[in-house]
């Protein structure tokens, strides 16, 4: 119970002076990432707010970038990366496995 | 066709090896004609639940890839690998044993309860990789040739079948004990890689929420990088990931629970006090 308070008064000022998440835009069209290649800040997190604008569902997927979501067609949704270390990060469509794979670039 | 094969193939490696060591074990076990069915009940439920879970991703795609559908998935995750555990710990204390000992101490070892949970994980292996191939087919049924799509989804099932048989035949060619020992530890892993799939996506969410700093410093940032030894993001790093939990730059929470799940198996299994054990098998 004493804990509580203190738990809040930790929590309520990161609320209050957070600043919205970087955010980025990715479409997937059948397997085609538009676009192909994204650069972010890297130590930061961030947003990606995927549409799935193709015929079928695809599989956004990435094990570095933590991510697996089944997207139907018409679908849009997001997704919050941890801080990246900087590198280039791929990601792909797992039922698309034959076509080239995006890449997040972290700088 | 080539496409659809690997897909088919690779989705249904989680759950054909836990059916197969499943399989293989109850076939030993005395009273198992009882048990099979609960296996085979579970494959069956399994795939009900597949094919429910696929319907809910192309009727209610927002809700699934909402919080709620993010801590549903993360939930169904997280319960499989705690029933491998309980699992792998109830064959610890019987698999091992001859069969004669066994047949002593009939009607212990297959118990109504833990029969329902072994239905449960079978039926949960099944729906969760199942789901995805379900959505795969049909979207795909959809663009592609119809007949090369099922000749592909054919050879993959027969391909997953052939692991199965090839399971089947190592537990007959390898020392009894030996092959337990393996598949346990087979059973352990992959109950790993859950509970990071879990997390995963628990701290997916975590992400979208303002916490304290030092919190997403211990569910991102990576505690060590082993990229250069074996890249999560290369085929094989991806699926070696997902069927022990591999991760090239795990969190520190990610090490953690990944480390902590493996010793508790170990305690589990090696030394299958009967206090600890009965409290999970």
């Amino acid at each position: 119970m004493k804990l509580y308070p203190l738990l809040l008064a930790t929590i309520l000022p990161s609320i209050a002076l957070a600043a919205p998440l970087p955010s980025y835009e990715l479409q997937i069209r059948d397997g085609h990432f538009s676009p192909a290649s994204l650069q972010v800040a890297a130590g930061q997190r961030f947003k990606i707010i995927v549409h799935n604008l193709g015929q079928g569902p695809v599989e956004f997927e990435s094990t570095p970038l933590r991510i697996e979501k089944v997207l139907s067609p018409g679908v849009s949704s997001f997704v919050v990366i941890h801080p990246l270390k900087p590198g280039s990060y791929g990601f792909f469509d797992e039922f698309h496995p034959e076509l080239p794979p995006g890449v997040i670039e972290a700088r | 066709m080539e496409q659809a094969l690997l897909i088919v193939w690779r989705e249904s490696v989680e759950a054909l090896l836990v059916i197969g060591i499943l399989f293989a074990w109850l076939r030993q076990q005395p009273g198992r004609r009882h048990a099979m069915a609960y296996l085979w009940g579970g494959v069956g439920l399994g795939l009900l639940l597949a094919g429910l879970l696929a319907g809910l991703m192309a009727l209610a795609g927002n809700w699934m890839n909402g919080p709620a559908g993010e801590w549903f998935q993360a939930g169904l995750s997280l319960v499989a690998s705690l029933l491998i555990l309980q699992m792998a710990c109830w064959m610890a204390r019987h698999g091992g044993q001859l069969r004669q000992q066994l047949q002593r101490d009939a009607g212990a070892a297959l118990q109504q309860g833990r029969l329902l949970s072994l239905s449960l994980l079978v039926a949960l292996a099944v729906a969760r990789e199942g789901s995805e191939t379900v959505i795969f087919l049909y979207g795909a049924s959809a663009s592609a040739n119809p007949s090369s799509l099922a000749l592909g989804a054919l050879l993959g099932l027969l391909l997953g079948l052939a692991c199965f048989a090839l399971l089947q035949a190592g537990s007959r060619f390898i020392a009894w004990r030996q092959f337990f020992l393996i598949s346990e530890w087979l059973l352990i892993l992959l109950g790993g890689a859950l509970l990071i799939s879990a997390l995963d996506r628990a701290s997916a969410q975590w992400m979208a929420l303002e916490l304290p700093e030092q919190l997403y410093n211990l569910i991102g940032t990576p505690l060590w990088d082993s990229s250069v030894l074996l890249d999560d993001g290369s085929r094989v790093g991806t699926l070696l990931a997902s069927l022990t939990g591999y991760r090239a730059m795990p969190s520190t929470l990610q090490a953690l629970l990944l480390g902590g799940y493996w010793l508790l198996a170990w305690r589990l299994l090696r030394k299958p006090a009967p206090v600890l054990c009965s409290s999970l098998a």
